[in-house]
């Protein structure tokens, strides 16, 4: 119960700012459609489809990843990193008697359900209108199998910016480490292209690395495309990524704030 | 004892590079690192109830002593105990008996209510509803504040807000308190009504306090004891009036002259601070006092005078003059 009202609580302050959830999520909506617009173009100057994906396929690819982009991306690396480590806010948690883990994961949800939702509701509109172009998993086992890697993805996705923003216990530049990575998670979780539009070796190594499995397979399992098989073999891999990033970030974590000295305080 | 500090020291390495663009390519082949003793080699202990005040210049220790005593930083060498936990180590029952509060920082949420913030560290600090809601009357009642509980944080004054972290902080009833540099930006008023309120506190909570400022009216108001720290050594660890008697042992009389007065008759009677016609400061022997302001009163035109304790503030900057590294 302790947890859920901190929850609560936290809801009820990301609401308050329910302006700025809007703006990220015409972030999260804007670059996926502009990106559908260029495969529409793809596939108007030739017949038949790529690697195997219709245009409806690509469509509804590029419309579940508006809602992925917005739902499923955790956004707390730069609060850590920057606000916490480096300016000194980390002192706050330290003192207070709760998981420095949890209070960010409580206070990360919110923000993810307000703009999952928001993107929730556009998908439902394009749906209306665009009725062919958005396929969508019908089947129930498939569904909850869906939503099931949907929250891992983003409970794997919300582990890996924790540790990102750890970096900043260590490094000084958190923008260069931050801009890589955004570029890594742009081209390997699925946001620039499905991942079989890509060269073999390039598809191969994304399908080993953890990003796919924030984006890319929640996204392909919301569409339908994956049997009962390979959504178990999803989830073993995100358990795998999880487990991994968990042990890293109790490394770090211990680590970071030995020699955490709260400048700027 | 609540507090008790064992040779407690804490070091820094800190990179040094030289200027220019050569500094940049030598420090990245070979950087060179210094080692700075923020605390170095410190003891003190401190009981139930007590109000302490830590004092020295800035960066001479103080709030790296605090942050080691609230379990923020792990110490390079010593022993640290508050109320019988290793700070470092954060124990739940450690942090929910103590508080730090920092005057430039907050931990309040911007665009809700204060009260917002009190009931998500009423969950964090697992405290009852009636506890909670009684500490909140207490506290908001003390503060003056009752009637602004529920206004965005971000429409309260500075003043306004410092009350509220002050609350924030309080919530649990900590036990021990340390507070550093808690009225920094204040003015004259809103500082004195939180010193009233600490007095206060101390007093109703039976909290020991420990307390770093540079205002010495902060000092002055509320500790007995001091602990006077430079270059990360304890140079005093006492009472201030002790300090005061030790480094200070004179008194300034002050004097309005009726009439116009030569500055050379003056010189007899000791050590001008200031003159300006009609007002006139003089340092005198503590000892010396009651017979120098008997002569003044015989031989010059005196319109006013007064017998006054030196500054604090003065006491204490002679004082880190004749403790100087």
């Amino acid at each position: 119960m302790r947890y859920f009202r901190i929850f609560v609580l936290h809801f009820q302050q990301a609401f308050e700012n329910r302006g700025r959830s809007f703006i990220w999520l015409l972030l999260a909506v804007i670059n996926p459609l502009l990106v559908l617009s260029y495969w529409i173009g793809v596939y108007h100057s030739q017949n038949g489809g790529i690697a195997g994906w219709a245009l409806s396929s690509v469509t509804s690819y590029y419309f579940l990843l508006m809602f992925a982009g917005s739902f499923l991306i955790a956004h707390v690396e730069y609060d850590v990193a920057v606000h916490d480590i480096q300016e000194g806010g980390l002192v706050k948690y330290l003192l207070k008697p709760f998981s420095y883990f949890w209070y960010y994961f409580l206070g990360e949800l919110p923000w993810r359900m307000i703009q999952g939702l928001f993107s929730l509701t556009i998908l439902f509109i394009f749906s209306l209108f665009l009725g062919k172009f958005v396929q969508l998993v019908s089947t129930p086992e498939l569904i909850l199998a869906a939503i099931i890697i949907s929250l891992l993805g983003f409970i794997l996705s919300f582990i890996f910016k924790m540790i990102l923003g750890f970096t900043a216990f260590w490094l000084t530049d958190f923008h260069g480490v931050q801009s890589i990575f955004e570029i890594i998670i742009l081209v390997f979780a699925g946001f620039v292209m499905p991942l079989e539009f890509y060269p073999a070796l390039i598809e191969g190594i994304a399908k080993v690395l953890p990003f796919a499995y924030m984006v890319y397979y929640p996204v392909i399992a919301l569409q339908g495309k994956l049997d009962l098989v390979s959504l178990l073999q999803v989830v073993g891999m995100q358990l795998v990524w999880i487990f991994a990033f968990l042990a890293v970030y109790k490394l770090m974590w211990s680590k970071g704030v030995r020699s955490f000295t709260g400048v700027g305080q | 004892m609540i507090i008790s500090i064992d040779h407690l020291s804490k070091y820094y390495q800190i990179h040094k590079k030289e200027p220019g663009f050569i500094g940049s390519l030598k420090s990245l082949v070979a950087r060179k690192y210094e080692t700075v003793k923020a605390v170095d080699d410190i003891s003190f202990s401190i009981s139930e109830g007590e109000v302490v005040g830590f004092i020295g210049p800035n960066g001479a220790g103080k709030t790296t002593t605090l942050k080691c005593l609230s379990g923020l930083l792990y110490p390079t060498k010593g022993k640290v105990e508050v109320l019988g936990f290793t700070p470092f180590d954060r124990k739940s029952q450690f942090l929910k008996q103590i508080s730090l509060v920092m005057g430039q920082k907050n931990q309040l949420w911007w665009d809700l209510p204060a009260m917002d913030t009190f009931l998500l560290n009423k969950e964090i600090y697992e405290i009852e509803s009636e506890k909670f809601d009684q500490v909140v009357e207490d506290l908001a009642t003390r503060l003056l504040v009752k009637d602004i509980l529920h206004v965005p944080v971000r429409k309260l004054s500075l003043g306004q807000r410092m009350k509220m972290e002050l609350i924030a902080a309080l919530i649990h009833s900590p036990k021990v308190l340390f507070l550093d540099e808690p009225t920094i930006g204040l003015d004259v008023v809103m500082q004195r009504t939180i010193r009233e309120f600490l007095r206060e506190y101390n007093q109703a909570y039976k909290a020991s306090i420990i307390l770093t400022s540079h205002y010495m009216g902060d000092v002055e108001a509320l500790c007995k004891r001091v602990i006077v720290i430079n270059f990360g050594k304890i140079l005093y660890d006492g009472l201030l009036s002790d300090l005061v008697k030790e480094h200070a042992p004179y008194k300034i009389i002050k004097v309005v002259f009726s009439d116009k007065v030569e500055n050379k008759k003056l010189e007899s009677y000791g050590e001008t601070r200031r003159f300006g016609f009609p007002e006139w400061e003089v340092r005198i022997k503590q000892k010396d006092a009651n017979d120098v302001a008997a002569r003044i009163l015989k031989h010059l035109p005196v319109e006013d005078i007064n017998i006054e304790d030196p500054e604090i503030e003065d006491v204490i900057a002679g004082f880190f003059v004749a403790n100087k590294k």
